[in-house]
């Protein structure tokens, strides 16, 4: 087991590594940012200048090492356009955009496990129906458009809801619902699927028939070997939407999270801020990803054993 | 025609078996199918023919409707009908393609990972990881800076999209698979690798790998339409219904009609593959069908 | 009141009949905070509330009126110096009183630049100007190197704000020199004289400004002011309508009717000090003939986009010129115009053989910027001419591959140097970029436009300059967009005609709040 972590947290770092250099080399090719943000009505001999006041005028591999010396001393830049360092600029970014995160993965396990459950067990009654016909409605509904029409009806015609921001919990309504749909939607059909996969299996008709009450046989054996595919999926899910995925739900309601930080700084090329979003991001999904790794390991025997 | 019968057979069977869930999914499908591949014929319009002087009428049955156009005009003055008929036809042409690379890229990945073991894995799950822990809309917009926005470019995007999902599944699946009883007896009386691929694994493997193509043909579509809600799709005027909703989405207030009709055909288009996904998904489940 | 639901105490104070709160949504939010450097139009929404100049212009009269800021008096003493008796009692908004050395300091800041965007910026429109002497504390002299004909003008702009030595100095490193780290500081924590402070800079999210009680000048109407960024227009336009917001920027006219027709809401518009404008690089091989690049600009029918797309509340300009000008204005000359036949003759002369011509727009930046340009490409299309819209965020008019493509041209201050002159000087941006070029000719018409001291003189040298732009064409202005701001009835504000574009004016006699 110690390996296996071992193992785990290495590739972690490798895997980190190779972001941050891919990360780089790919923003130096998208052209100068000064093109972006700077362009309009600079001269050659101002763009030299500017060029030159950026540290952007070395070859690419002397920028290339003085960032990873950089990063090695815990220093990731400054922002092109705000001149203050990305760290703080990413730091007042990951707090809000988190908590959006938590609250649409609980709204999204406390609907979407009983419902699945129930799906698996009365597949053949409507109630299965209505939750899977329902769980498809939520997956196929894009989160912009669940977003947009939110916003029509609920705060645009009957001025119930806030839009702009985070300040209160009324803030975090319509983002959360609108953040949740397909989380739901995705977790829903999962866990329907994964307990009925478990549901055939050869050890539950053995736990039934040692006369095991139903409940328990579904939630102790059904759950639990279940578990193994809605925490995959969990991860995956969870991986997919940390950041990126609420780009355009954090526009919508101007949530000042790191989603809409990072687009922002890819489209005007403010490479620092983007690396270090890229890396920050990048390394909570890959510590999330680990941990779910493990947990895998936990609940499902065979690879524990089979690979420790 | 023979041959034509024969296949018929199982599809009739199908049909028979289905809810009417399933059958209304179906007929949407097929419809959307041949509307997107027909929408030369049943556009009314244009799609791209301005009409400054007509902007942003409404559908038919309300004020200020101007013959012709069903679903009304959008901003330029363009038929909101012709355009998401046209929109579609993209859509679906740029998911099913960018779905079948994803598939062919990743199933080959999680498969050879799952079978070999050893480095092999090893680098393909690195760079699993790596596309998991870089989320996609970034990758998506540094590849489309870098590239700038066209159909080329946006087909690629779409094609590496799911891939790492195929791969994930597939592998997880093969683990599971080959540490099963009858997969070491098969090995125990000598099959090979090659052997237990096709034998067990391919067998075991279609019901989830159907599941995540469905999932990821909507995702594809999903995923196109936010590139566009960000103005990063396929260059105006060329439209995509994604384009449409996101080019679309500052007249909500005012014409909101510009939007509902390529979202409902979004919708209705994610909606009915999905369905279709899952009850092939049942059908396909042998443990399942043994109950 | 509005029926919002769940909110805050301090939302309810907002929208509540204290009113002397007001949030602002923006479209945009600065990065930074420097109005030295800055000369966006984002940034130029910011510096108005919190900084002064020497001398200010009269911002409810489109004609310029001198009228005394920081500067109480200013003459001439000889063709390259004019003294200025500066204000006693000016303090900045850290306490610190406002003395000649905080004014030499800010003008040589930029006048004699070392800070690479200080340079860049004071290069294009404070080229003549030397530098500043401090003559006591409370004088101080400003030289310049030609005679100036723009004195005021000049004096005013955005750039030559003043801003706190001494503060500055100490951000960063040694407080007793002034360091590329701190004016990179006095972005981010930004200190003037104006008569609201910037309490709180979220860079790209929020400004606050809060009244400053030591203001020299009439005290500020409002408590505090917050501008907060709502980027989608749906979204700003909602925030209205929840009251969350008290202003909101950036509507465009297909939105105005929704606005005006809640009866608690209005909007004010104006046709803003702008041109958008299409460029065109006259050194791509496929343009340097004059003929092709005159017919992409004759087969463009302006008023039809300006009666579509701005519901004709545009200004379609017939040369580069715009009535805040005062004398210099001259709507008389015929620069640019529509004439498709014109442009199909010219096409059959030329040397076009049907090659792509592409436009690049901005996909947001600008209001109906990617439907104009569609528009323009089926106008195109109508004369004979291939074109092909490139929506891309990357600016392009550095690239030699540019042809052709959208942009705007302010104006930066009142004068046709402050808009055409800007960009279209000799060595100046255009043609440093490399998509414009100029002979001697056009360098020595562009002197007597820039420095002559007799109007007609200046008139009849910009004449010749629109003859050279009309025969070899590397630009064409659209249109003045039409700007609208949308508020709550309670709000009275308005786009004073005197400022330079979206400047968010909150100084006394510029806002007021009736109760509600």
């Amino acid at each position: 087991m110690t390996l296996y972590i071992l193992r785990t947290v290495l590739k972690m770092a490798l895997t980190l590594f190779v972001i941050i250099s891919a990360v780089f080399f790919a923003t130096r090719l998208t052209g100068s940012p000064l093109e972006t943000f700077l362009g309009d009505g600079l001269t050659a001999e101002d763009r030299e200048l500017m060029i030159a006041y950026f540290g952007l005028n070395g070859s690419i591999w002397e920028q290339y090492l003085a960032y990873m010396r950089g990063i090695v001393e815990g220093n990731f830049g400054l922002s092109f356009l705000e001149r203050r360092p990305v760290a703080e600029i990413v730091a007042e970014r990951l707090w809000p955009s988190a908590q959006l995160l938590l609250a649409s993965i609980g709204l999204t396990l406390c609907i979407a496990l009983p419902l699945g459950i129930l799906a698996a067990i009365y597949r053949s009654a409507w109630v299965g129906s209505a939750i899977m016909a329902l769980a498809f409605i939520g997956y196929a509904v894009p989160n912009f458009v669940i977003a947009t029409f939110m916003v029509l009806i609920f705060a645009f015609s009957l001025n119930w809801l806030p839009v702009v921001g985070n300040g209160t919990w009324a803030h975090f309504i319509m983002p959360t619902i609108a953040m949740s749909g397909v989380l739901i939607a995705a977790l829903t059909r999962f866990t329907r699927n994964a307990m009925l996969d478990v549901l055939g299996q050869d050890f539950m008709r053995t736990a039934r028939a040692k006369g095991l009450p139903e409940a328990v046989v579904i939630l102790k054996h059904g759950l639990r070997n279940a578990g193994v595919t809605v925490l995959s999926v969990l991860g995956l899910q969870i991986a997919g939407l940390a950041a990126a995925g609420n780009v355009v739900v954090e526009a919508i309601f101007s949530w000042p999270g790191i989603g809409e930080l990072l687009v922002q700084s890819a489209i005007t090329r403010d490479y620092p801020v983007l690396q270090f979003g890229v890396i920050a991001v990048a390394a909570a999904v890959i510590v999330i990803n680990a941990l779910t790794d493990i947990a895998y390991a936990f609940a499902d025997p065979r690879i524990r054993l089979g690979r420790g | 025609m023979v041959r034509q019968t024969s296949r018929a057979a199982p599809l009739i069977a199908l049909w028979a078996e289905a809810n009417w869930v399933q059958r209304a999914a179906a007929i949407i499908a097929i419809l959307l199918l041949l509307a997107a591949l027909l929408a030369p014929l049943l556009a009314p319009f244009d799609p791209l023919k301005q009409s400054l002087i007509s902007r942003l009428r409404p559908p038919i049955g309300f004020e200020r409707f101007r013959d012709g156009f069903l679903l009304g005009t959008d901003e330029l003055g363009r038929d909101v009908l012709s355009r998401t008929l046209y929109g579609l036809r993209l859509t679906l042409g740029l998911a099913l393609l960018g779905a079948c690379i994803g598939l062919l890229i990743g199933g080959t990945l999680g498969l050879l990972a799952g079978l070999r073991r050893g480095w092999t894995e090893d680098v393909i799950m690195a760079g699993v990881d790596l596309q998991i822990a870089v989320p996609f809309t970034l990758i998506a917009l540094l590849i489309l800076s870098i590239f700038g926005s066209s159909l080329t470019v946006m087909i690629f995007v779409l094609g590496i999209a799911g891939w790492e999902q195929y791969a994930r599944i597939v592998r997880a699946e093969v683990r599971k698979i080959t540490e099963l009883p009858f997969i070491e007896a098969a090995r125990a009386s000598g099959g090979g690798p090659r052997y237990i691929a096709r034998r067990h694994v391919l067998p075991n493997i279609v019901s989830p790998l159907v599941v995540q193509f469905t999932l990821s043909l909507s995702n594809i579509v999903i995923l196109e339409s936010t590139l566009s809600f960000l103005g990063l799709g396929v260059q105006p005027p060329t439209a995509t219904l994604g384009s449409m909703v996101g080019y679309g989405r500052d007249y909500m207030p005012t014409a909101p009609w510009i939007v509902i009709a390529p979202a409902v055909a979004i919708i209705l288009l994610t909606f009915s593959v999905q369905i279709l996904g899952d009850w092939l998904r049942d059908r396909a489940d042998v443990r399942l069908r043994g109950r | 009141m509005k029926k919002l639901l769940l909110t805050t105490a301090a939302l309810v104070a907002a929208s509540g009949a204290f009113a002397q709160e007001i949030t602002v949504g923006a479209a945009n939010v600065s990065s930074y905070l420097d109005p030295g450097r800055d000369h966006s139009n984002v940034g130029s929404q910011f510096y108005y509330n919190a900084f002064d100049t020497l001398i200010e212009r009269d911002h409810s009269q489109l004609a310029p009126v001198w009228q005394p800021a920081l500067a109480t008096a200013w003459t001439q003493i000889d063709d390259m110096t004019m003294e200025f008796k500066l204000r006693t009692g000016v303090k900045f908004h850290n306490g610190e009183d406002m003395t000649a050395d905080d004014v030499v300091f800010s003008l040589n800041r930029m006048y004699q630049a070392t800070f690479a965007p200080y340079v860049v910026r004071s290069k294009d429109r404070l080229g003549n100007f030397a530098e500043a002497v401090k003559i006591d504390d409370y004088t101080v002299q400003i030289k310049v190197e030609r005679p100036e004909p723009l004195w005021e003008t000049l004096v005013s702009l955005q750039q030559v704000m003043i801003i706190p030595e001494d503060y500055t100095k100490a951000l960063s490193g040694d407080p007793m020199v002034a360091e590329d780290g701190d004016y990179e500081a006095f972005s981010l924590a930004p200190v003037g004289t104006g008569p609201y402070s910037v309490s709180e800079f979220v860079p790209g999210e929020k400004v606050v400004y809060s009244r400053f009680d030591g203001f020299w000048g009439d005290a500020a109407p409002l408590e505090t002011a917050t501008v907060i960024r709502i980027p989608e227009t749906a979204s700003r336009i909602t925030a209205l309508k929840t009251g969350e917001a008290d202003i909101v920027t950036n509507i465009a006219p297909d939105q105005i009717d929704l606005i005006d027709s809640d009866p608690n809401l209005k909007t004010v518009g104006s046709a803003t000090a702008l041109f958008h404008v299409m460029i065109m690089n006259v050194n791509h091989p496929n343009l340097t003939d004059p003929k092709i690049r005159q017919a992409l600009s004759l087969s463009i029918d302006r008023d039809l986009l300006n009666e579509a797309l701005w519901l004709g509340k545009a200004v379609v300009p017939s040369t580069h010129t715009m009535e805040e000008m005062g004398a210099l204005h001259m709507p008389e000359l015929t620069t640019f115009e529509y004439d498709p036949e014109r442009a199909k003759e010219l096409l059959a002369e030329s040397s076009y053989d049907g090659a792509e011509i592409v436009f690049d727009a901005f996909p947001v930046y600008y209001t109906n910027g990617v439907l104009a340009a569609q528009a323009i490409m089926e106008m195109w299309a109508e004369v004979g001419i291939n074109g092909r819209l490139n929506v891309t965020d990357k600016w392009t008019g550095n690239d030699p591959e540019m042809m052709t493509r959208s942009w705007s041209n302010p104006m930066y201050f009142a004068d046709p140097f402050g808009s055409f002159g800007v960009m279209w000087a000799p060595e100046g941006p255009s043609e440093g970029a490399g998509r414009f070029n100029t002979d001697a000719a056009y360098a020595e018409s562009w002197a007597r436009f820039r420095f002559s001291q007799d109007i007609e003189e200046r008139k009849a040298a910009y004449v010749e300059l629109m003859e050279r732009i009309k025969q070899d064409p590397p630009v064409l202005p659209l249109y003045r967009p039409f700007e609208s701001w949308g508020m709550q009835q309670s709000v009275n504000w308005a786009p004073q005609p005197g400022h330079i574009p979206y400047v968010l004016d909150f100084r006394a006699g510029s806002i007021s709040m009736s109760g509600s």
